[in-house]
């Protein structure tokens, strides 16, 4: 404790406050600029502090961190485009918050409960670190299919107005998601001997396609018609929550921040899943939303927000006591260690307590920042609900191709970029929802590989699958968790989740 | 008179502006290519951010920049085995301000049918060093040689669980080198690269993994994993007290040191005073304290090779491996359709 004080000390120095300060705004921005990823301005950050000291280098990108895992939601709630992966799951609900005048509420809400999940991961990070990497190695190639699955398995969920058009949408997804060499044999797939398509289609570039081409398309369409549609005009109203309303969904803050917690401390799965994985947990245990799910519902950004920011702190969990990312941004910031010549690994919360406190004390800044950053000039950033569609789009256009050009310099990210932007365009004149298909992307090769893996490690024997499915405890509760997924009106989970219902507050049920 | 002026305006006023510009464009272009570099530098690295490629291009480009008095801006390009970021650079004017930091990989991107490039297309700046694979298990293994695990595989085929990244990764090749040698057979379980396999082997869902000693080195400092042998003909400083491959088994000798590179290439075509502007810059920055020690802490052995010295090692590596790989029949193309040569018993 004495070495934390004193890593606190240390850290608040001026030029560390600033830094930090400097990285969450850079996050923020970066984070809602759909293609700028955190990753790469992390990565963009080793190079230019190469020359500095070790500690004001990590101030840095933490704050690029948290800022930048927060700030996706941004544009997922003001015009439908996720900045992040990690957003995607914010848009579902967010952006409807947004259409019906509550733009301010909905970046207020995501704000907050982003520092919520933020520190909650801190403290699991501070506590019971290790113990909790122990935890997340026993997760075997299966238990990552059965997680990714259930991902999977939110999609039946999600069109709220056609599950077949969800499903055909969420297909077409996974198909994509497959294009490229095979994780095993190196085959090409889908490539029809094109070069080209040896590398895959970069689910990034299906994301701003989807999300935001084909809404510029769409929209403009209208425009043309004088068809504009009716938008509320946004009132900022509100936008620091009230305590009344943070307390009542604590117990589900509290909840998606343990699912972001662990989902983030997994090597290999990052803020993504874990906010999708929060959606749906959300979905299924609120039984009265506010609103239905996906017009607006508050619990629907409440979950994914928070435990998306959690993630984080499980990231660093893995990072710190074990030397493993949890995720791709802590798998540069481990680079960035050894490139300071630091030696991260199983020993360094032993050899250097310092710098493992110094870290949490800049997350935790960094945390305080965004809260911070994150209420301040909203009323800006609402008013661009409002801004003329004649205007907007086009803009939002150029975003788009930048963006896309931006992953990783490629132009051909820019062509699949549009023809996606075309393919959503026609999908919304047709009623299918684009979500489900950008969640295919990024899930379907996820849930290939990993059931792969687990598939050969049993050497293709289905039977042995099965029977670890039911004999390893960690895969047994998984399993039940995705079984009762799918079969929701069983009599047995009906009473199951009234027994939960009663453990957690009744306060919900007013609602 | 609107008219007259106009013309003597083009006369007098445009037409010796346009002279003079162009002149002094002629007599400058010349003199351009000694002042190399006169702008920023562009240094496309063909792997993802963290990895081991991204590493030591950016901790090395540091110290070159001091030396070209310019800034060399590095991004990554990935995708493809690296082919994507390969071919930008290839696509590129050769005037020496886009560099190509790049792995082994490109050697076998002909026989594995991935890409049409190769290295023959670039010229090396600067191989800046090598790594060293190791076999590791963890530390609760009843395994203690590699000797051991040979047999145990000769008994139980294709049942121990091997981590592996992929066709042409490092487990890949030395699991071809002990099929072609001892004649074993594994059961490689697939993953993205060396970071998910390594917290698969500390959670024991493969049995052992080959990986480069930088992924591992701070597990087995930290006594969670054992290290078995170094892929190597002697023992690493890096791996104090683990025995070397072909010491313990000489049959493997001809294979070795094999193990992922590191280095900076530009497009063939380069004048060649940029490029070896550009190798006098990278020389002392690889040779550095600074660089050995980063080298030393990631478990890598300094090459800093350039010109034919750095196109030698990259031929008698390529024939190493594609030839291991067509006898382990994981090619689309036989090493003889590129005349990739057989390698010399040694």
């Amino acid at each position: 404790m004495e070495l934390a004080l004193q890593a606190f000390r240390e850290f608040l120095s001026p030029q560390n406050v600033a830094l930090s300060a400097l990285g969450v705004v850079g996050g923020i921005i970066v984070g809602a600029v759909p293609g700028l990823s955190v990753t790469m301005a992390t990565a963009l950050l080793v190079s230019m502090t190469y020359a500095w000291d070790t500690k004001p280098a990590l101030a840095m990108m933490l704050g690029i961190y948290a800022g930048g895992v927060y700030g996706g939601s941004r544009s997922a709630i003001l015009i439908n485009i996720p900045g992040t992966p990690s957003a995607v799951a914010t848009g579902f609900d967010g952006y409807p918050m947004a259409q019906r005048g509550e733009a301010g509420m909905a970046i207020g809400l995501s704000t907050v409960q982003s520092f919520i999940g933020g520190v909650l991961g801190l403290v699991a990070l501070v506590v019971a670190g290790p113990l909790i990497s122990e935890f997340a190695l026993k997760f075997a190639p299966r238990d990552y299919f059965l997680l990714v699955a259930m991902g999977l398995s939110l999609v039946s969920r999600l069109g709220a107005k056609s599950m077949p058009r969800a499903l055909i949408a969420a297909a077409g997804g996974v198909l994509v998601g497959l294009v490229g060499m095979d994780p095993v044999t190196g085959e090409g797939r889908f490539t029809f001997g094109l070069p080209l398509l040896i590398g895959g289609v970069h689910f990034i570039a299906v994301l701003i396609g989807l999300f935001g081409l084909s809404e510029v398309f769409y929209q403009l369409g209208r425009v043309g018609r004088g068809d504009v549609p009716q938008i509320k005009i946004p009132e900022v109203g509100r936008i620091l929550p009230s305590w009344a309303l943070v307390l009542r969904f604590l117990p589900l803050s509290l909840r998606t921040s343990v699912l972001g917690i662990m989902v983030g401390a997994l090597p290999g799965t990052g803020g993504e899943i874990a906010a999708l994985l929060a959606y749906d947990h959300a979905k299924r245990t609120v039984r009265k939303p506010t609103r239905p799910f996906g017009q607006g519902a508050i619990e629907g950004v409440i979950a994914p927000e928070t435990a998306n920011n959690a993630a984080i702190g499980g990231a660093l969990i893995p990072m710190l006591t074990l030397g493993i990312p949890g995720d791709a941004v802590t798998a540069v910031l481990i680079g960035a260690l050894f490139i300071h010549g630091l030696r991260p690994g199983p020993l360094l919360m032993v050899e250097m307590p310092d710098l493992f406190w110094f870290i949490a004390a800049s997350y935790a800044l960094a945390n305080v920042f965004l809260l911070i950053f994150g209420l301040m000039a909203v009323r800006p950033f609402v008013k661009l609900v409002n801004v003329n569609k004649k205007i907007l789009m086009p803009m939002i256009a150029l975003i788009s191709v930048v963006g896309t050009y931006a992953i990783q310099n490629n132009i051909y990210d820019v062509f699949w970029m549009i023809g996606f932007g075309i393919l959503g365009y026609f999908m919304k004149l047709g009623d299918y929802p684009v979500g489900p298909m950008v969640l295919g992307v990024i899930l379907g090769p996820l849930a290939d590989i990993n059931f792969r893996r687990a598939i050969l490690s049993v050497r293709g024997s289905v039977p042995a699958f099965l029977l670890e499915l039911v004999t390893n405890p960690i895969s047994l509760v998984l399993t039940i968790m995705m079984l009762s997924a799918f079969v929701p009106r069983l009599p047995s989970s009906a009473a199951l989740r009234g027994l939960l219902g009663r453990l957690r507050l009744g306060k919900r049920e007013g609602a | 008179m609107h008219a007259e002026a106009a013309s003597r305006l083009l006369k007098f006023v445009l037409i010796p502006a346009l002279v003079v510009t162009l002149a002094w464009g002629v007599m400058v272009v010349p003199s351009r290519a000694q002042v190399y570099p006169e702008r920023s530098i562009t240094g496309i690295i063909q792997w993802g951010a963290g990895g081991t490629t991204d590493r030591v291009s950016r901790r090395i480009t540091p110290l070159a920049e001091r030396a070209l008095g310019q800034r060399v801006v590095l991004s990554n390009m990935t995708g493809a085995s690296g082919a994507v970021g390969m071919q930008y650079v290839f696509d590129q004017r050769a005037d020496g301000y886009t560099l190509l930091y790049a792995a082994e990989n490109p050697t076998i991107y002909g026989v594995l049918d991935l890409s049409p490039r190769n290295f023959d297309e670039f010229e090396p700046i600067n191989l800046f060093a090598r790594s060293i694979p190791v076999v590791v298990v963890r530390s609760d293994s009843k395994l203690r040689y590699l000797t051991e695990l040979i047999h145990l595989a000769k008994q139980q085929p294709g049942q121990i669980k091997a981590g592996s990244t992929g066709i042409g990764g490092v487990p890949f090749v030395v699991g071809a080198m002990m099929t072609a040698v001892s004649g074993v057979k594994f059961n490689p379980i697939p993953f993205d690269g060396d970071g998910p396999a390594i917290p698969a082997l500390l959670g024991g869902h493969i049995d052992f993994h080959v990986s480069v000693m930088a992924a591992v080195a701070e597990h087995i400092r930290a006594g969670r994993m054992r290290a078995l042998a170094v892929i190597d003909n002697v023992p690493a400083d890096v791996a104090p007290g683990v025995p070397a491959l072909g010491q313990m088994m000489p049959e493997y000798r001809p294979y070795l040191p094999w193990g992922p590179f590191f280095g900076v290439w530009v497009k063939k075509g380069t004048p060649a005073p940029a490029v070896r502007r550009l190798a006098d810059a990278f020389r002392p920055a690889v040779a550095s304290e600074d660089t050995r020690e980063f080298l030393d802490l990631i478990g890598a052995v300094p090459l800093n090779l350039s010109g034919d010295e750095a196109m030698r090692w990259v031929k008698q590596w390529q024939s190493v491996t594609a030839w291991l790989l067509h006898d382990a029949k994981a090619t689309q193309k036989s090493p003889e359709m590129f005349g990739i040569p057989r390698p010399a018993r040694k």
